[in-house]
Order: C-alpha cells, then structure tokens, then sequence
C-alpha cells in the first residue's frame, strides 16, 4: 500500500497530542470551550424540546468546533454549519443547534436531535464530519439519510444535507443526497478516523444533558 | 382413466392445468403457472414448460419432475402473434439566445416583479446611480457577498429590480437585503445569459403561477413591442404558463420555437390499395386511416424514418424467429396512442424541460404459423410423454372461460396480455369468430415510463400493477384514495415522506422520480390503461361481433395476464354496460380467476375430442 507522507505526519502530530495532554481528556469538557475562527458557539442552557414545526434540529458532537477545528479532510468546521445553515434556510425553515455531551454516537446524536426538533427531523455531525439525517419515529440505528464516510463529504454536500433536511420537515420528498464513494477512503482513513473518534470520545461527560447553543457566523 | 396436462405457452407466461380425465368426466388436480422462457413457439420455452408443469405436479401431490405420472400433454396452437411497441416525440421547443428562463426553481427568492438591463456581478460597482440594473451572478460568488454587493449598489442609488444566480440562492440573497426583489436561481448555464440586455424577472408568490410574464400583452407591455413584435413574443409567454418565476429577455434575434421533428410517414396496405398518414399528425389520424383500410394487409414505414426502422425490426424479429422470409412477414395491426413526453428544452439556459407531444405505436405481427409441431417433438423426447398440438387459442380460450359461472355462448371473450389484445365471439352454434389486435400491457408500460421521464422497464411494470400512497410519518401511509392507513411497526424510513407503491403484503417501493405526486402518477396510469386497453376492447368486438355491431354482444368475459389487474378490468366494465354488455373478468372453473383459460380448454377439448 503507498503511505501518503502528509497523512503519515498528521497520524504522528494527533498522536504526539493526545500523550502530551493524557490527562487533560475530561478536564477540557469543563474548561471554557475556544471557538474556531468563523463562528462563535454560546451555551445558553439546557436543550428543550422544541414546539416550532420550521426547525431543524443539528447536534454536533462534545467537542465539535472547540477542539476540533475541521474535519478529517481539513474543511473547516464553521463551513461545516454555515452550508447546512444555508441549505436549510434556502427552503424557508430554520436550524437549533445544541450540542450533546453523553455519546459521541451520530446515530444517538441525531436521533437526539430529531426527538427534540419540532418538525421531528434532526441532522448529526461528528467532528470528522460523518453525518446522519435522522426523524424522530424511527429507530436510532435506522436513520432517512446515512453518510457514513466522512472523508467523501465537500461542502456542496453539506448544503445538499441541510436542503434535504429542510424538505424532509416541508413533508416533500427529496431525492436522497447523491453520496459518493471512494474505496480507498477506508485503507487511507481508517487509522486517522479512529484517532479522531478516540479523541472526541474523551470529551464525552455522561452526567452532562445536551446544551442548546446560539450560533453567530462572523 | 388418464391423466392430461395442458399447458399454454404465452407471450408472458406458461400455464399449466393437471386433470384427471375418466371417460367423459374431467376432475382437475392443478394448476401451475412460470415465467415464459425465450419468446414463444421457440425451443426456449422447454425450461419454462418444465418448471410450470413441475408446481402443478407438485401440487398435486406428485414430485415435481415426475413427468411420467402424465399420459399427455397437450399444447395450444399459440396465435402466432407478436407485438412491438415504440415512441416518437413529434414536436421540440426551441430557444434561441437564451430568450427566456422558464424552468421552475423549487425555491426562487422574493417576489414580484423587477425590469432593467442585465449586468455582470463584477460591474455592479461600477454602475452609475440610477440604473435599473438586474445582476447575473455567477456559482462562484457566496450568497453574502452577493447580498452585500446588492446592498451597497442599492444604498449608492442603483435601482436593483431583480437578480438572476446559478447556485440555489435566490431565499438566501432574499433573506439579506433590505428590500423585496424578485430572484430567480439555479440557473445552471448562466454564461449564456446576454448581457446588456432588457430583462424582466417575474416571481409570483408561493402557490400562485406568474400572471405578466406569461401574458403577451403584458410582455408588449413591459417591452413597448409593436403589434408585430407581439405576434413574436406569443411562444414565449405560452413556454411560460403554469411556472412560479421566469425571465424573459429581449434581444434583436430571439424567439422560441415550437418545431415538429419528421417522424415518417405510415403506408397502410388494405383492399382498396395504399393509404398514407403522418405519423405527427397524431393517433386520431392514424387511427381513422387503419379503420378504413380493415382488414389490414401490411403496413410499412417511409424508409430513413424512425417509423421506418420500427417496422423494420419488427419484421427482422418474426422473421429470424419463424425462419420466414422477411418478404412474406406481414403487420396486421397497429395500435397509436397520444402521449406528453418531457424532453429538455433546446437552446434552454436552466436545463429546462418542456412537455412535447408524442405517439406510441404498437404494431402486431401475424404469420402462418408458428413451429409448435417441432416444438412439441422436442418436447416429447425431453421430458418422455405424449405431447399433441390442440386447436387454436382462441377456440380453447373460449371453451375454457365457458367454465366461468354465469355465461353461455353467444359469448365474447377479451384476452389481454402483455403482447396483443385478442378477441374472439363464439355463436349458438360454435362457429368461432376471432382477432388480434396490437397493443396490450407492454404498451402500457411504455406510455407510462415515458411520460414519466423514465426508461426502467420493471419500474413502468411495478407502477402499473400496483395502487400508490405516500408515506406520511414513519407510522402512517395516504393511500391514492384518501384514506390513511396506520401501522403499528415503523416503516421503511428509504419511503419516508415518499410517493411509493403499495405491493401486496404491505410492501412499500418509493418512487425515486423528480417532480412526482401520487395524483400525477394516478392519472398518467389510468389514462394508459384506458387508452390501450379501453379502447382496444371496443376496437376488438367491433371486428368480432356479428355484423360489426358490438351491441350485439351479450357476454364479454376478460381473460389473461393484464384482466388481473386491479382497475382494467373495472374500466372496461364499465365501458362496455353503457352498450348493455355484461362484461367482467372470467373466473376459470370458479377457482383460477382470469388465469389458466386456454389450459383449461386445452384438457377439456381432449374429452370432446373423445380422445
């Protein structure tokens, strides 16, 4: 198998970080969250169940968009929000967003989130970028939408995910978001994903209920 | 005492009756029904024959490859019949430089109406204040920066009356300037926008349609055109009607054109010599010019036409199948229906589609007969049974849909298969009058996977055999009927908020359609069936009845494959009582509903036979 140099020093660089901070895993749950350049996150309280059938509820994972940057293809995580909020306001509804601390699971995360929206429908990112469109009545494991690769999903995608979104809560019938599939995204990926979950797995706070936040794009 | 198979080789599928016959008396064990292998009258059909003859063997309580339990198996003699079907488009629309916009974005932004001169994004700094500018923003531009951009030609005095933009951002510029103009979005070619142009964007309202744009007067209006001009502008505003936003722009050359393609030319050969008819000049035509020259002899297509190349196959097929001369290959019938395609609009800068009309044609090729003597040889020495070729089809169709409860001769029966639609009448006496006619529920599914935008021939076939809901929550289903049915396990979440069919056992398959509704799909559905089928039924006992007055019919039972479809037979019922026919689907010995008709008539006419 070629051995992507780049990818190689991004491998050693997550691993370097996480021993040099070992222990700091659920302390920085508690510490004051960083915002990334682009978007300012603000908890403002316990995340409800919403009444409003023109939401759409998103629910990034524990340290979406304060420890975690962008996603495993290096597109930023405020670009990330940003297209989804523009898919979903393109057809005439709104996003919520709160952010879950109990699992870093994007099934149980959006299906979180579809239980709480008022049109049922819920959208969960990880901090890598795996997605899942999600509707209240179903099972947590089954879903409307599925986008399990992350690596594969651009930011027209995101859009299309927030429009498809939308839809779903219009009561229309979209045509699911053409995914694409690259095979060699698992072989080149899977180490770095698995990194990645590791990481965003210590921010998970078991005793924290989800937190609704107000997001501002700058 | 003996035991008799017979089984009938159709264009679809393969039909076995099991009987056990004692002198006179006929007790039958029974049925089984498989796919037709290879096309009828052909060796192929051996594997078919087999597996059919195997399920009623085996429901009748023998293995299924006992074959040897039977002491003869006979054959129908298959109407040597065959059926094409095709489309022609007869008619494209044609835009020139890029004169309108007239495709339907889901979400255009703002609304109402804005008029001025196209300009490119970049130059909307540069315009002096004052001009009545409409900008054509590019993908490549980010929907706040269009918006800001408006805003600030808009506070220098620019009059921004509308935008144009390729991405799906119309709601997104809308939602952040701070007044309401019309923006029509998903453009995808908007490089071909002309530019400096007079433009009029008009946006109406959700669930309403545009009222100027599609007005002539209004457009002369809008553009002081002169009477002249107006005559002009009048495709225009008709390529608009029925749209939630558009964009016409004037310039020196442009127009809309609605242009008829040549598809040929028919010649119908019949007793009183040739006659011609255009394709394009529609079913109607066609079907008036047949009708006067019953009963057919040939038909041909101008050669170099499509038409042309249709019949041609036709004939290629028979004629490689029956090892008849291409020359001796006559077609006997053939069936138009008219029909709504959508095709891409040329010349269209949004990937525009425009509904255009078109013909189906089905054709039905008759020989003298098909190889069903070598056939039944083969047969023979296969499976080691006695194999004899019975009477002809129609004749045991008939015999066969006699053993329905409630009917006696004079009587009509309506085959309806998937290839050809056959008619025969039986009198008092047993004299048997008989036709096939092209057109049957191939040609159903043609008409539908066309005007639906589709070539997927099982998807035509799912949505004609089964009835349609949508998915409304993940627990409950709108049926075509209204009615809202409730289940207690969540559904398929891939149908959710889906048109989908309902096939037996509660299965949901979503239609991954554009642009569908369960009401469009229903009546696309219902008017094939009733345009093939319907019309097929009256065309066939007019040829059949006696003197060629259907209402001398009393009886019409609906055998085959497409009377067991949940509305055909329903819609020809009710056709035919307005001639005061009883007419309905067979119910074969009471037990095999319109299946198995010329199986049954195979084993009792070895009775009459005396054999």
């Amino acid at each position: 198998m070629q051995i992507n140099p780049e990818l190689l020093e991004k491998i050693v660089a997550e691993v370097l970080a996480e021993m040099s901070g070992g222990s700091s895993g659920s302390s920085v749950a508690t510490a004051a969250p960083e915002d990334v350049a682009g978007v300012k996150l603000s908890e403002t309280g316990k995340a409800v169940r919403g009444t409003d059938p023109k939401e759409v509820v998103l629910a990034i994972s524990p340290a979406f968009a304060t420890t975690f940057k962008k996603t495993i293809t290096d597109i930023p995580l405020a670009d990330v929000l940003r297209q989804v909020f523009a898919g979903v306001e393109e057809e005439g509804l709104h996003v919520r967003v709160i952010r879950v601390y109990h699992t870093a699971d994007v099934a149980f995360m959006s299906h979180l989130g579809a239980r709480l929206s008022g049109s049922g429908i819920g959208i969960g990112i990880l901090s890598r970028g795996t997605t899942i469109i999600h509707q209240r009545d179903l099972n947590p494991l089954s879903n409307l939408e599925l986008f399990p690769q992350a690596p594969v999903i651009d930011l027209p995608a995101f859009r299309a995910i927030g429009k498809n979104a939308a839809k779903y809560a219009k009561g229309e019938s979209p045509t699911p978001v053409p995914t694409k599939n690259d095979p060699m995204a698992r072989p080149r990926y899977q180490g770095l994903a698995a990194l990645l979950h590791n990481k965003e797995a210590s921010f998970i706070d078991r005793s924290k209920a989800p937190q609704e936040l107000s997001v501002t794009f700058e | 005492m003996a035991i008799v198979a017979g089984i009938d080789i159709g264009n679809a599928t393969t039909e076995t009756a099991l009987a056990r016959v004692d002198g006179r008396k006929v007790t039958f064990l029974s049925t089984g029904i498989k796919a037709t292998t290879g096309i009828k009258g052909t060796l192929q059909n051996i594997a078919g024959l087999r597996s059919s003859l195997g399920m009623a063997l085996e429901k009748a309580g023998f293995r299924h490859d006992e074959y040897g339990a039977v002491d003869v198996i006979r054959l129908n003699q298959a109407a040597p019949v065959i059926g094409d079907v095709a489309m022609e488009t007869v008619t494209e629309t044609i835009v020139t430089e890029s004169t309108m916009i007239g495709h339907n974005p889901s979400t255009p932004g703002g609304v109402g109406v804005g008029l001025g001169l196209t300009v490119a994004f970049e130059k909307l700094r540069d315009l002096p204040p004052e001009e009545a500018a409409i900008p054509i923003i590019e993908a490549k531009h980010d929907y706040e920066l269009a918006a800001s951009e408006i805003k600030d030609a808009i506070s220098r005095g620019v009059r921004v009356t509308a935008a144009i933009c390729q991405s799906d951002d119309g709601v997104l510029i809308a939602n952040r300037l701070p007044c309401v103009i019309p923006i029509v979005d998903e453009v995808s070619a908007i490089d071909r926008v002309p530019l400096g142009m007079h433009c009029c964007v008009e946006v109406a309202p959700p669930g309403r349609v545009i009222e100027l744009l599609a007005n002539p007067y209004d457009i002369a209006t809008l553009f002081g055109l002169s009477p002249e001009e107006t005559k002009h502008i009048v495709p225009v505003a008709r390529a608009l009607v029925g749209n939630r936003s558009a964009v016409v722009i004037r310039t020196p050359l442009g127009e809309v054109k609605e242009r008829r393609i040549p598809a040929g030319e028919l010649y119908i050969i019949g007793p009183q010599g040739k006659r011609t008819v255009n394709v394009e000049d529609g079913a109607d035509d066609i079907q008036k010019t047949i009708l006067a020259c019953y009963p057919v002899d040939n038909i041909f297509g101008q050669p170099g036409t499509n038409v042309g190349g249709m019949m041609e196959r036709v004939r290629r097929t028979m004629s490689d199948l029956t090892e008849i001369p291409i020359a001796d290959v006559y077609i006997r019938d053939l069936l138009a229906v008219d029909t709504l395609v959508p095709q891409k609009v040329v010349g269209g800068v949004a990937g525009e589609f425009s509904l255009e009309s078109g013909v189906a044609l089905a054709v039905m090729v008759k020989t003298e007969e098909l190889p069903m003597q070598k056939l039944a040889a083969a047969i023979s020495r296969e499976l080691g049974v006695k194999v004899e070729v019975g009477g002809v089809e129609a004749d045991m169709a008939i015999r066969g849909a006699l053993t329905t409860p409630g009917t006696k001769p004079p009587i009509a029966i309506l085959d309806l298969g998937a290839g050809s639609s056959d008619a025969s009448f039986m009198k008092t006496d047993g004299s048997v009058a008989l036709t096939h006619l092209a057109g049957a529920g191939n040609m159903v599914n043609t008409i539908i996977a066309s005007e639906l935008g589709f070539e997927d021939t099982e998807l035509a076939e799912a949505i004609k055999r089964n009835p349609l809901c949508r998915v409304e929550s993940a627990f409950h289903i709108r049926q075509e009927d209204g009615t809202v049915r409730f289940f207690s396990e969540p559904l398929d979440p891939s149908a959710y908020g889906r048109v989908s069919l309902l096939h037996d056992g509660d299965i949901l398959q979503p239609l991954m359609l554009p642009h569908i509704n369960v009401e469009r799909v229903r009546a696309t559905r219902r008017k094939a069936k009733q345009e093939v089928f319907v019309k097929n039924a009256i065309r066939a006992l007019e040829q059949v009845a006696p003197s060629n007055n259907i209402r001398l019919v009393d009886y019409v039972v609906l055998v085959g494959g497409s009377a067991k479809d949940f509305e055909i037979a329903n819609m020809i019922t009710d056709a035919l009582a307005r001639y005061g026919i009883v007419a309905g689907r067979g119910n074969i010995r009471s037990t095999e509903g319109p299946r198995n008709a010329v199986a049954t008539g195979l084993v009792l006419s070895s009775v009459a036979n005396g054999s």
